[in-house]
């Protein structure tokens, strides 16, 4: 691909808040005051929805003790007390198997994004700091992923590695590890330029002792961007791949792999087809209204959102 | 002009050509031989019918050989035969393209025409009701998958209507009617992500463009907002978002592959599923390459569009 322009930085420092930031900046002071710059809502927002994400997934099934795989109950029930959002074409609760897709979601999450994390950081650093050949192979084949759509990409991968989700998480990791490589070796040639790492070098530090107290904690602030915005993309990527058949095989229960079921009995039952969608936006929009507010916290000239164009230094 | 288009081509040859490479060894260096599985089962089989049809499938000399056979057949047409129908790839390709592209067509027609106005309202009607609809919409939008949009549609024209669309694909030339309305769903259903990108980036930079001087100037010596609107501040803010739109073709494709198969429409995303789960070698290497050709052309004609329209981009 020819290189990019870098993305147009849009006012997204002035583009926030709103009527939202009024009627918040109109409320008890003292109370947020610790919170400082932290006081985003639309960051908190996203923060709430992802700790609810999280308390599911591991105190769920405690507080719900239904097992997700029991065929113990009458099929296709709507939402009741006894089944809050009801039970399946097997009889099996619907919200148990949510909870457990929730767990599922958060680990594929997890997992893939920290492949990414660390191969983009390894490749980035390496093709950032030693530059020349190694440089130009690196972010080749860098291109070389962007150049193809990424969930075709995973599709491939995982379809070919073979569908469960240990191959989903792999090919889910790999499609996403190219954006970190570039951010981190954008930011390390950015740092790398400062007087600081400079004089650090000309003590005689060593490229090590650099990359660890220099170049990484300056790096943290986009890298934790990065990460949430890529858990959302992961978890979507994994409800994708689970719905084609190529993620979390049934019977176990995944949001993508629920869906892909439902839609046969979506004339019957459409609750089956409600309740497991809903629930991939919602975690999905918690990631990125964190993303959001953690760019804008952290870093507004960070450039736009997840989709736009890769943001390149 | 013509040299920057010819450097924008000279620049995307070489990326194509690297691709393939990157495309070819995946299809080889991920698990499981495909002869193998072809064979799977058949133990009788002997190494001589073995190499026979590795011989029959091009994949029989070194690597350099293999690619070197795979890419000057593609170069003249010659994609190979589908393992599984042993038809001629390349016909299975012509028959796949053009319902994704016209699929890619109508969604990012939606996309365009419903997101950048809205992303003017969104700037104008600056911090209210109508912005604020309009952004939270478009947070909805980044996040609702579209394979659950799509069934949902389904659930609501087949509840509401008492409508579904036609399950065999039509034809555009045989009945356009039919077959666009067998494509209106699936292209609102993959439209609506790159809807949101668009409608918040034309915001944003509508935002930007309208605290500029040449704007207030405008404004000042009497042209009405209207105007100001839509000829100095509009023309200035779509730059950008065509880069925005020529990244978001790859991820209408990503959705395509996804919403091709849930109505069943035979395009490349369609076929490209079929080959994965058959293990058709050959017609994933060429689908998955139809994709970043795709891909990369309309990102050729993007930079162009970009250096037609920003002559500081063209001469600079």
């Amino acid at each position: 691909m020819s290189p990019r322009r870098s993305a147009p930085e849009p006012a997204f420092a002035t583009d926030r808040g709103g009527d939202v930031v009024t009627v918040w900046e109109a409320m008890p002071k003292r109370r947020l005051a610790v919170l400082g710059k932290w006081r985003n809502p639309i960051g908190l927002a996203g923060a709430f929805i992802v700790v609810f994400n999280v308390f599911v997934a591991v105190l769920g099934s405690q507080i719900w003790r239904l097992d997700p795989n029991e065929l113990a109950y009458l099929r296709f029930e709507g939402p009741s007390w006894a089944h809050p959002m009801g039970t399946d074409e097997l009889g099996r609760d619907t919200l148990a198997r949510i909870i457990h897709g929730a767990q599922v979601s958060l680990q594929v999450g997890a997992i893939s994004v920290s492949i990414a994390f660390v191969g983009g950081v390894v490749f980035g650093m390496l093709a950032g700091y030693y530059k020349g050949i190694l440089d130009t192979v690196l972010m080749r084949l860098v291109d070389i992923m962007f150049s193809l759509p990424g969930i075709v990409l995973a599709i491939v991968i995982a379809g070919l590695l073979g569908p469960n989700r240990r191959n989903a998480m792999i090919a889910i990791g790999i499609v996403i590890l190219p954006a970190f490589a570039r951010v981190v070796r954008g930011a390390v040639l950015e740092v790398m330029g400062y007087p600081y790492t400079e004089s650090a070098r000309a003590l005689g530090a060593s490229g090590r002792r650099i990359m660890l107290r220099h170049v990484i904690p300056n790096i943290a602030a986009p890298l934790l961007v990065l990460v949430t915005v890529y858990l959302s993309v992961a978890i979507l990527a994994e409800a994708a791949l689970s719905f084609l058949g190529l993620g979390t095989q049934p019977p176990e229960a995944a949001w993508g792999g629920m869906l892909s079921t439902a839609r046969t009995y979506v004339d019957i039952d459409p609750w089956l087809t409600i309740f497991p969608g809903a629930a991939i936006m919602i975690v999905v929009l918690g990631f990125n209204l964190l993303g959001d507010g953690l760019r804008d916290i952290l870093d507004p000239r960070l450039g736009p959102h997840v989709g736009d164009v890769p943001v390149k230094k | 002009m013509g040299g920057y288009i010819l450097k924008r081509i000279a620049f995307a040859i070489p990326t194509l050509i690297v691709v393939s490479i990157g495309i070819f060894l995946m299809v080889r260096l991920l698990p499981g031989d495909i002869i193998d599985i072809l064979f799977g089962g058949d133990l009788s089989a002997s190494e001589e019918v073995k190499e026979q049809a590795r011989e029959q499938l091009g994949l029989n000399g070194s690597y350099l050989e293999q690619y070197w056979r795979w890419i000057s057949g593609a170069a003249q047409g010659d994609l190979g035969f589908s393992l599984r129908s042993t038809e001629p790839v390349s016909n299975v390709v012509l028959d796949a393209l053009p319902v994704t592209l016209e699929l890619l067509i109508l969604a990012l027609l939606i996309a365009v025409l419903i997101g950048v106005p809205l992303g003017v309202i969104s700037a104008v009607k600056r911090d209210r009701a109508a912005d604020y609809a309009a952004r939270v919409g478009g947070l909805v939008g980044l996040s609702i998958p579209s394979f659950w949009l799509a069934t949902l549609l389904l659930l609501f024209t087949s509840r509401v209507f008492g409508w579904v669309p036609p399950l065999n694909y039509v034809s555009p030339f045989d009945d356009p009617i039919a077959n666009l309305s067998q494509f209106i769903l699936p292209a609102i259903s993959i439209s609506v992500f790159t809807m949101a990108i668009v409608m918040r980036m034309v915001r944003a930079t509508m935002l930007e463009v309208l605290g500029q001087d040449y704007v207030r100037t405008a404004r000042a010596k009497g042209v009405s907002r209207r105007k100001v609107i839509s000829k100095h501040a509009l023309r200035n803010a779509l730059i950008p978002v065509i880069t925005i739109v020529g990244f978001e073709i790859g991820v209408l494709i990503g959705g395509a592959a996804i919403i091709e198969t849930i109505f069943g429409l035979p395009g490349i995303g369609y076929v490209l599923l079929q080959a994965i789960s058959g293990r058709d070698y050959p017609v994933i290497q060429a689908m998955t390459l139809l994709i970043a050709f795709t891909f990369i052309f309309a990102n050729l004609l993007v930079d162009i569009l970009y250096g037609v329209l920003d002559p500081r981009i063209s001469q600079g």
